[in-house]
């Protein structure tokens, strides 16, 4: 009875797979983790101390703003790590036969032994000249914006860059994500400072400045 | 992934990037095919595959509201419904068996679906002991 074999179990990169090959990540994913734990911890504390003074005195809103921005950060953000970013798959060895056969045919005074290296294919998209490089690993013609990752040992279409935070590489299909992700972050960083500050200044208005630091989160540090 | 039991000539289909980077099959017959498909009718099936690729990447009202909505739900949606994108090269798929098991098996050649190759190629295998029956 044969064993049918997954795509991810044989997949040639340098790929992380979970949960039967839904999640792919890259290999070193130890910095992803510490992503996810600063976003967590720090959303935490706000809605922890900040919310509950904040839904009182102004407006219930506050921590449900907050709510629905920590979950379009972490859904985004998973999105961004786990998905694929846009791998192209590595030429078959009859195709990658094929492309040296093609080559041998085109250079007939260097025959047999040693091909020469380097190769890249001219292509005219849309009136313009473009150079396609030739990837030795995956032993394709890399399509224009496609680049190939050394950390994740794959040729992604649209590659941007690798990005260690979200332990993946961002590249054409995931590049929305990521985007949204880095906005959305950024939105929830000033949005959780500008009601940090707002929580402060009312109640240093109450008391003074110096008890309203003691009743924030900002006492763990001083009193260690 | 069976081993071969028979040779296999392979011919593969470049992308036609004469119109942008839109993802196009390059529309020349191949020679190998002379004698087992007509031009025609390759041409038609390549055309149509094109024609559904630039359905799918088009921009359209269903796209843009699919995208919105998608977004508003932090991508959750995503996770049960297909997007048009994706509907279209299952739509692809699909359209690519009915030919082979229509017209290009007994003839002994196969096109194998562009999205196993990542969209760069149309691979053809044609297998060197069937003869044409026609």
């Amino acid at each position: 009875m044969a064993k049918t074999v997954r795509r991810w179990e044989v997949f040639p990169g340098r790929n992380k797979f979970y949960c039967n090959g839904r999640i792919m990540m890259a290999r070193q994913a130890g910095v992803f983790y510490l992503t996810c734990a600063l976003i967590i911890i720090v959303s935490g504390l706000f809605f922890a101390f900040d919310c509950r003074y904040l839904a009182e005195h102004v407006t219930p809103a506050i921590p449900a703003i907050g709510g629905a921005l920590f979950i379009f950060v972490m859904a985004t953000l998973f999105r961004t790590s786990f998905s694929d970013p846009g791998v192209i798959p590595r030429a078959s060895a009859e195709e990658a036969a094929e492309m040296e056969r093609q080559n041998e045919v085109a250079n007939p005074n260097s025959p047999g032994t040693y091909r020469p290296p380097a190769r890249t294919k001219e292509v005219v998209i849309k009136g313009q000249l473009v150079k396609l490089k030739y990837c030795f690993t995956c032993k394709i013609f890399r399509p224009p914006r496609a680049s190939h990752c050394s950390l994740c040992d794959n040729c992604v279409e649209r590659f941007d860059h690798h990005c260690p935070w979200v332990g993946n590489c961002v590249g054409k299909r995931n590049y929305r994500y990521f985007y949204l992700f880095i906005l959305s972050l950024s939105l929830l960083c000033i949005y959780i400072f500008a009601c940090v500050l707002t929580n402060l200044i009312l109640r240093s208005q109450d008391d003074n400045f110096v008890t309203a630091m003691k009743d924030s989160p900002a006492r763990y540090p001083f009193t260690l | 992934m069976d081993a071969q039991q028979s040779p296999h000539t392979k011919v593969f289909i470049q992308r036609d990037f004469s119109d942008g980077i839109a993802v196009k099959f390059q529309t020349r017959y191949p020679q190998e095919l002379e004698g087992r498909v007509d031009r025609t009718t390759y041409e038609r099936t390549i055309n149509n595959i094109n024609e559904m690729f630039a359905e799918a990447e088009a921009l359209s009202t269903r796209t843009c509201c699919e995208s919105c909505f998608a977004c508003l739900t932090a991508y959750i949606a995503l996770m049960c419904i297909d997007t048009y994108y994706e509907k279209t090269l299952k739509k692809v798929r699909k359209y690519l068996e009915e030919q082979n098991q229509t017209i290009y098996m007994s003839r002994g050649v196969m096109l194998i679906d562009p999205a196993e190759r990542g969209l760069r190629i149309l691979e053809i295998d044609i297998s060197s002991i069937d003869t044409p029956q026609r």
